[in-house]
């Protein structure tokens, strides 16, 4: 038997004779990093980590703990009997029992090498990629992770799934403008060269941009800027916890048309994107969960503790940030899919990244954030580059004003989507 | 066998406290535990790294295998970096009015629904309350002989209130965090602000975008400070050619009497007692008088740029160090809140914060106020909400034309790369000329 499962067992043991029930979640794993700052590798990290999760629950309190030791599981058990003892009781119908699950989600490439070679040689072909255009690096970076999570529970349930991921990124410079790109992805398969091609050829596209005039403009967001600007604020009003805690905008617009018709958005945890699974952070089998259709409001997110304590049902949507965040209501691939068409036949101001996202208001959802990389769509060709400007509004409002998808999607980190076209957005020029 | 030309080990174990309580409902209440060691070697060129979860640093063996590790991971690296000399030494962490680790945690939860509780007024529709504490035993040991050790304890809330009425939906918030020790008794009233707050909001009319005057709160300036001059004085940064600050030493960029400090000496909730490669910490004047004067640095930049300070590399636990601001403010005018509102005359008052971002290669500033005032013949008149602020580092700068007398620093967390550390901004009352505002509203 191998020292996990020891303790495991061991834990399990314990726990079930001072509680009803009990969890654990570990993850361990390996990652290596490589680091560049101008014209070469600067930084070669790597790191072995080990993490454990408890959960315990008691008469419908749960208590939870976490750990960097495995010798320390002991403390960990009764920090998490305490939390149970101090937390509020609640409805609560049981962790989940094992049952088979049939493996849909890619979690993993067999084939994934966790070496700084692998990782040396995509960091030169993001710069070959640079070097096509007149930009510089300003730091780019390869990081390769290799993981294993576990979870198990007082049941009898035990779920292991490996998990791999590479990820590679590239800010580049010229002059005063600058410009980010990146990819991630389960498997080795990143095209390095065209993260570097697309981050130098973005900022060196910027330079002499113009200013624009204060003015409504159809847009196009890019699925980074539409990723950026729409997930929080989304995600966030689709937890069934904010909607029953009354901090959903959304809370009140089930079965109700929302959003523009052209607009389906759904969680896919089989989709091939970053956050695929075939379990959730609780044990509960996965599924596709249908948040909007043609526009209409159909579902919210539930986990179990949310689901148990509002007669509801876990729609298998909790996720864990890591071994020391307890589970939470999230998503696994956030999906916008609908129709696709060229969004970018007619004219209208492209924005590729916009600065300060994260300052939209998280309940309302209005925001303004200045544009990052922003260029006029003319005759469905690229042309003139912005300088500077706001864009004003607001997360639902343009969630109404989708009037096309584009043809590709793209991984954003959990998020899987197109361009977005949209119409006649607020922005502010000089 | 070849050997680093430097090498340095830091620990960082604890534990950490967060208690959660939603509508009435105590969600968490838990403690958990953590030990973090990052070793760093550094080779013929570059940095070679190895970090581990509870790792033994007095293990020799543990030690010379991550020693190993490292410095082959070293072999990776092509650019030829070099370590400024730096000062080591320690400055006492402040003592503690209440050991937050000797109150009970029924105790802390009972205070913590009580500051809840003192939100629920009429037409709030969800109270939340959250607490943190986390204390961490930090532990720096070097090739030059370092080894030096602290214990510290950061703890603090967050209380926010959301009011709902025909669909529209707001919230206000109030924080504050110490390394003074609990602060968790007699907050009542700021639960009471918060919620008082949400409720106005929703009679708050949308601010009218574009270019205009305006004030800047203390709060909201030392987010100014912080994103604006702060980011773009980091040495990585200026190291990579990506800030408009490069090779600006001595360069005039705002009126005199502007001065912008990053002081991680400071005993305020970005303090440390010495930096994360153990550094003496020490007060950096970024800008000094309207002009350029120093860059934020770590031994590594410091060799490769200059013109700075070294005591400002920090890291979250078993991450490695960059540079980092810690407490970063406006130092303090002459002119008092009522010259500056009449110098004003008409513009908007922008108060409080929901964090800002920054693009320092490109010189480009974004952050959010909670909230605001119109000013209308140098009074305060009607409140607005999600009013913005954006523009241009450099001429941005310029425009300040007045600063108050009333500094006072907020606490709050910064990221960057990926990781989050603990800093405070602050600044008094600033008045801006023609700054470019964000918001909805129509004329």
């Amino acid at each position: 038997m191998s020292e996990e499962r020891a303790l495991i067992e061991e834990l399990l043991g314990e726990a079930s004779r001072l509680a009803d029930e009990a969890e654990v979640f570990i993850i361990s794993g390996e990652s290596l990093s490589l680091v560049q700052k101008g014209e070469s590798c600067e930084t070669a990290e790597a790191s072995c980590t080990w993490g454990m999760g408890i959960r315990v629950i008691r008469q419908g309190r749960i208590g939870a703990s976490s750990t960097g030791d495995p010798k320390r599981w002991k403390d960990c058990l009764i920090a998490a009997l305490e939390s149970s003892r101090l937390s509020s009781p609640q409805n609560w119908g049981g962790l989940p029992s094992p049952i088979h699950i049939e493996p849909r989600a890619e979690t993993a490439d067999p084939a994934f090498i966790l070496s700084p070679l692998t990782a040396a040689r995509l960091l030169r072909e993001v710069g070959k990629g640079v070097a096509r255009h007149r930009s510089r690096i300003a730091e780019a970076s390869v990081e390769l992770e290799e993981s294993t999570v576990t979870l198990a529970n007082t049941h009898g349930l035990e779920y292991t799934a490996p998990h791999t991921a590479a990820t590679v990124s590239c800010e580049t410079i010229v002059e005063n403008s600058t410009a980010f790109e990146f990819d991630q992805s389960v498997h080795l398969d990143l095209d390095a060269a065209r993260v570097g091609e697309k981050a130098s050829f973005l900022a060196e596209y910027s330079l002499n941009a113009v200013e624009i005039p204060t003015g409504n403009y159809d847009v196009v967001l890019s699925p980074i800027a539409a990723s950026h600007l729409l997930g929080g604020v989304l995600v966030g009003a689709l937890s069934g916890k904010n909607v029953h805690a009354g901090r959903s905008a959304l809370a009140s617009l089930m079965g109700k048309e929302c959003m523009s018709p052209l607009l389906d958005i759904y969680d896919d945890p089989f989709a091939k994107g970053m956050g695929s699974t075939d379990w959730d952070a609780e044990g509960v089998p996965t599924k596709r969960l249908d948040f909007v259709c043609d526009g209409v409001l159909g579902a919210f997110a539930y986990d179990l503790r949310t689901a148990y304590r509002y007669g509801e049902e876990s729609t298998g949507s909790a996720v864990r940030a890591g071994h020391a965040v307890a589970p939470v209501i999230g998503v696994h691939n956030l999906v916008f899919d609908g129709e696709r068409s060229d969004v970018k036949e007619e004219r209208a101001l492209y924005v590729h990244d916009v600065v300060g996202a994260h300052t939209a208001n998280p309940l309302s959802g209005d925001l303004s954030v200045e544009l990052s990389k922003a260029f006029w769509i003319e005759d469905g060709e690229s042309g003139t580059p912005v300088r500077s400007g706001m864009l004003v509004g607001n997360v639902f409002d343009l969630l109404k004003s989708v009037e096309g998808l584009g043809k590709e999607s793209r991984v954003v980190g959990n998020a899987i989507l197109p361009e977005l076209r949209l119409s006649s957005q607020r922005i502010i020029g000089i | 066998m070849a050997e680093p030309r430097y090498y340095d080990i830091r620990q960082v174990r604890g534990s950490v406290t967060q208690i959660d309580i939603d509508n009435g409902i105590v969600e968490r209440g838990d403690s958990s535990f953590f030990d973090e060691t990052i070793l760093r070697a550094l080779g013929d060129r570059g940095w070679g790294i190895f970090c581990a979860d509870a790792f033994d640093p007095d293990s020799a063996g543990a030690r010379r295998d991550a020693l190993e590790k490292a410095f082959s991971l070293a072999g990776y690296t092509g650019e030829h970096l070099e370590l400024a000399p730096a000062e080591h030494g320690m400055l006492d962490v402040p003592a503690m009015k209440e050991d937050p680790g000797d109150v009970h945690l029924d105790e802390k939860i009972s205070l913590l629904a009580s500051l809840e509780k003192a939100a629920r007024i009429d037409g709030i529709v969800n109270t939340r309350a959250s607490y943190i504490e986390r204390t961490e035993h930090v532990r720096i040991i070097s090739s030059e002989g370092l080894d030096s050790e602290y214990r510290m304890t950061r703890c603090g809330f967050t209380i926010s209130a959301v009011a709902r009425r025909n669909g529209l939906i707001q919230m206000g918030r109030e924080s504050r965090h110490s390394i003074l020790g609990f602060n968790l008794r007699h907050q009542e009233e700021l639960g009471l602000k918060a919620a008082e707050r949400a409720v106005a909001l929703l009679d708050a009319r949308e601010a009218k975008g574009g270019r205009t005057r305006v004030i800047l709160d203390p709060e909201l300036a030392g987010v100014f400070a912080h994103e604006a001059v702060g980011h773009a004085s980091e040495g990585d940064l200026v190291k990579e050619g990506n800030s408009v600050l490069a090779g600006r030493i001595g360069e005039r960029i705002g009126v005199k009497e502007l001065t912008i400090v990053d002081d991680p000496s400071q005993k305020e909730f970005g303090f440390e007692p010495m930096d994360a490669e153990g550094s003496r910490v020490k007060r950096t004047e970024i800008i000094s008088r309207g002009r350029v004067n120093a860059y934020l640095h770590s031994r590594e930049t410091a060799a490769a740029v200059g013109g700075g300070d070294i005591g400002h590399a920090r890291g979250m636990p078993g991450e490695p160090p960059l540079v980092r601001m810690s407490n970063t403010f406006v130092e303090k005018g002459d002119s008092n809140l009522d010259e500056i509102l009449e110098a004003c005359g008409e513009g908007i008052l922008l108060k409080g914060s929901r964090g800002g971002q920054v693009d320092p290669g490109r010189g480009f500033f974004q952050f959010n106020a909670e909230y605001g005032f119109a000013i209308e013949k140098g009074e305060m008149g009607c409140l607005l909400r999600d009013v913005s602020l954006s523009g241009e580092i450099l001429r941005t700068l310029h425009q300040i034309v007045l600063i108050g007398k009333d500094l006072e620093l907020h606490q709050g967390y910064c990221g960057k790369g990926g990781q989050t550390v603990p800093v405070s901004d602050g600044s008094p009352h600033l008045l801006l000329e023609d700054a470019f505002v964000g918001g909805k509203g129509a004329d």
